[in-house]
């Protein structure tokens, strides 16, 4: 039968664009481990992976020095990058599949920027919330986020009472730009030394943090991505229009606020542990859809795996190009996201013209 | 099946639609219908449950409809808007597996080996398998309409409800949509239930209609209450004329636009032309005129401007009249659509034309008679033998304005006419020996203005009836006489 041969094939497709993708991501781990300011032998790396992880040791010795380097700079750096691109990938795909808009992500949305005010709170204030101890930072940034989101949600309804793509985009501008006052606002209040660390946490970076902001994200990291994962059919669902959805038995209030949950989860914990990294969550999702058509079962877990390999990636040109100076990993990805974001929309407008 | 119990709702304070009451039977095609903005769209949002009610109930087999989730509503009931808008790059068949949400288990919520049948099947019935892998956005507004349908047909429903299902579609879509859903509806026990807004599509294949009229229903029942001319034009505010379909024991509706007089209406002598020639006489009328006829061609009620009688050798075997006359009529340079045809083997030299004015009525009798074939239709013997010169035709034109019962009424009235004439001239049927009532193949064409007051008479008792009557009597006799002086001379 033709059909199922088709389906075969596709199926056949998807997997080797899966085996792809995985490989990219260990590509690009790889890669950042080895290749920086100071040159380490892939063997060695390979050695003090599995002398750490496994207990393994394939090598009889490695200097201390690299071991340093490796386990306790460079690979939190790496997975850190990793979580934190998955993330925000996986919330842009989220964001855009939910409010059926090609150019929603954490960022053009003001989310981030929500985020990011919930974390220079606990920053600049040194708060401590009782009982979550150094998890306060990804709670508050995740709360931060969350607010923001429902503002700009309020503002839209206000406005436009559709969620019309470029609504959402001005609100989560108008969201932005205030939300970005009120921190301006808090440095200003603050002492010089506080002012560049905010300012530099502000602009991006995965660099400098080690093991501990790893174990910051990963737990909200697997709850958002597991929330999310689990949702999509309910997000294939919404592409027919939130009333066609409830039509065929989607529980579309119930499915809307586990969804927001999830990305915002993703959202405001990437923030809290890398600062505003703008546009992966933009750029990825329509990478991947490009490659593996619009379907969520694959968008999502795609998006995923993309998104982490390309800020590995990124991180790895940022603290190289300049090197030995680095370059927010920020401005790398709104280097190469705001193009694309232009793109999009000068897309998404010819596009309507076409269809209308 | 469905029971719907004063039911209230709408936007804001004021609720649009008011105690609406009605229930549907299992299997039961339901047309909704209603002017715009007479609530159509809000009650079917309420009974979908896109809005919510602010009163009365809704039940599916006796239970309410709120105490079912989900899931197990979807299961049951399916719906189509006009709306198809998808956001994303979709193909068709991941559009139409989304019916199929409802019935996924497990943890994966794959699609099933049972899914992909009921996917399968439902995209070759509605003729979108060729389209399975095209993306969604891609196809015509037809098609996507189709592909929706596959999509909540995949929902194996009990009930369907739609919304103007067939608003962007041509008429061989949406008579093929409806179809497939009737067809659905006596195969599965399909319940429908759809806003239409077109009334002759709802007439066509609707069990039973309601009437929203202003947020309530004004009249529910058969479609047969779609003859109800003066309801019609209550709720539409146009004048309606209902008329049976001529194949299906159905109403249709007319609607007619708002007229303004004619402001030069020509005086009937001046409104038509005759030409005559050995193999034809064409009178053509400025004017359509509302006929009634047996011709060969232009036969039953209708409107035509030409009126044609050929000549015919008199061993023509007529084995395709109408195509030949078809033929002969586009040959003339006469549109076939807008003539009215007949034929006869007499000399048409032998016509009669004549115009008269009775009581105030201008009429034009056309009469060629051959009485070889004189037939008492009275007598119980029939004769086989036909083939001789004979058959009266004749045609009358009046200045009236006449319903259908009225150009019945002319019918009758030159009928008998005719008889009386046959009867004076003494004509017999060959075959008896008895008077003849007329030839067995006779024609006969009443055609009206209809630019004068309408009249629903034109029996002998009225003046109308008297026109036709004297006039074919007059006619009738003239053209007999002529072809029995031509018999005597040959």
């Amino acid at each position: 039968m033709p059909s199922s041969f088709i389906r075969t094939f596709l199926s056949k497709r998807i997997f080797w664009v899966y085996v792809l993708s995985g490989g990219f991501v260990l590509g690009a781990v790889l890669l950042s481990l080895i290749w920086s300011s100071v040159s380490i032998p892939v063997g060695h790396v390979v050695h003090i992976l599995s002398d750490n992880v496994l207990g393994w040791s394939l090598m009889a010795e490695v200097p201390a020095n690299e071991e340093r380097i490796i386990w306790n700079i460079r690979l939190p750096r790496v997975l850190l990058a990793l979580c934190v691109g998955a993330s925000l990938a996986l919330a842009g795909a989220a964001f855009q599949g939910l409010l059926r808009n090609p150019l929603a992500d954490p960022y053009t949305i003001g989310v981030s920027s929500g985020a990011a005010l919930g974390a220079v709170t606990v920053i600049f204030f040194q708060l401590t919330i009782f009982g979550l101890g150094s998890f306060t930072l990804p709670v508050m940034a995740i709360i931060g986020g969350f607010l923001a989101l429902m503002l700009v949600f309020g503002l839209v309804k206000i406005a436009s009472r559709s969620l019309a793509i470029e609504t959402i985009i001005l609100a989560g501008i108008i969201m932005s730009s205030f939300i970005g006052a009120v921190i301006s606002l808090i440095i200003a209040l603050g002492d010089q030394d506080a002012m560049t660390q905010i300012i530099y946490w502000l602009y991006g970076s995965v660099g400098m943090r080690g093991w501990s902001h790893v174990q910051l994200i990963v737990p909200f990291m697997l709850i958002g991505m597991f929330l999310l994962l689990i949702h999509y059919r309910e997000l294939n669902a919404l592409a027919l229009g939130e009333e066609a959805a409830e039509h065929i038995g989607v529980n579309v209030q119930r499915g809307k606020i586990v969804i927001l949950l999830g990305a915002s989860l993703l959202t405001g914990a990437s923030v809290a542990v890398s600062g505003m990294i703008g546009f992966v969550g933009l750029v990825i999702p329509h990478l991947v859809r490009l490659i593996s058509g619009p379907n969520h079962r694959h968008v999502l877990p795609l998006s995923l795996l993309a998104g982490g390999g390309f800020l590995i990636l990124a991180d790895l040109v940022s603290r190289t190009i300049i090197a030995p100076k680095e370059l927010p990993i920020g401005v790398i990805t709104a280097l190469i996201g705001a193009p694309v974001f232009a793109l999009l929309l000068i897309r998404n407008r010819l596009g309507k013209g076409k269809t209308a | 099946m469905i029971g719907i119990k004063n039911l209230t709702g709408g936007y804001g304070n004021k609720p649009v639609i008011q105690n609406v009451n009605f229930s549907l039977e299992k299997g039961e095609f339901f047309g909704l219908l209603g002017p715009n903005g007479s609530g159509k769209t809000t009650l079917f949002k309420l009974i979908t449950g896109a809005l919510p009610a602010a009163g009365g109930e809704i039940t599916v087999d006796g239970k309410p409809l709120s105490g079912f989730s989900k899931l197990e509503k979807a299961r049951m009931i399916a719906v189509l808007t006009q709306e198809a808008h998808v956001s994303f790059d979709f193909t068709v068949e991941e559009i139409v597996s989304l019916g199929r949400y409802a019935f996924q288990k497990g943890l994966f919520k794959s699609l099933s080996r049972q899914d992909r049948k009921v996917i399968d099947d439902v995209m070759e019935l509605t003729g979108v398998t060729k389209y399975r892998d095209t993306q969604f956005r891609l196809i015509s507004g037809g098609e996507k309409q189709r592909v929706l349908l596959a999509k909540a047909l995949a929902q194996e429903p009990k009930i369907m409800l739609l919304d103007e299902p067939t608003n962007h579609l041509d008429v061989k879509h949406s008579f093929h949509m409806l179809d497939l859903l009737k067809e659905w509806q006596r195969e599965y026990g399909l319940t429908v239930f759809a806003i239409l807004h077109d009334l002759n599509v709802a007439a066509l294949y609707a069990d039973r209609v309601a009437l929203l009229h202003e947020g309530s229903f004004l009249k529910t029942g058969g479609v047969d209450i779609l003859r109800d001319e003066s309801l019609l034009r209550q709720v539409y505010e146009v004048d309606v004329k209902s008329q049976p379909h001529p194949y299906v024991p159905k109403p249709q509706l007319l609607m007619t636009p708002e007229e303004k007089a004619d402001p030069q209406k020509d005086h009937f002598s001046r409104s038509y032309r005759v030409r005559q020639n050995e193999g034809l006489i064409h009178i053509e009328f400025n004017d359509p005129l509302r006929t009634i006829s047996n011709g060969v061609t232009g036969e039953g009620i209708q409107w035509l401007n030409h009126f044609c009688n050929f000549h015919v050798n008199k061993n023509y075997d007529g084995g395709d009249p109408v195509d030949d006359m078809t033929n002969w009529m586009a040959n003339q340079g006469i549109p076939p659509e807008k003539a009215a045809g007949m034929m006869t083997a007499v000399k048409l030299e032998d016509m009669v034309l004549l115009e008269k004015e009775y009581e105030g009525i201008r009429l034009l009798a056309m009469v060629t008679a051959g009485v070889g074939n004189a037939v008492d239709i009275t007598s119980e013997e029939l004769d086989s033998e036909i083939g001789k010169i004979g058959t009266i035709n004749i045609m009358v034109f009046l200045d009236s304005h006449f319903t259908d019962g009225a150009l019945v009424n002319a019918c009758l009235s030159a009928t008998e006419a005719k008889t009386k004439a046959l009867q004076d001239l003494n004509i017999k049927d060959p075959y008896t020996g008895t008077i003849a009532t007329g030839t067995s193949t006779d024609s006969l064409l009443i055609g009206t203005t209809q630019k004068v007051e309408r009249t629903p008479y034109a029996g002998s008792g009225t003046v109308a009836g008297k026109a036709i009557g004297t006039a074919v009597y007059d006619a009738v006799t003239g053209a007999v006489r002529k072809y029995e002086k031509r018999q005597r001379r040959s």
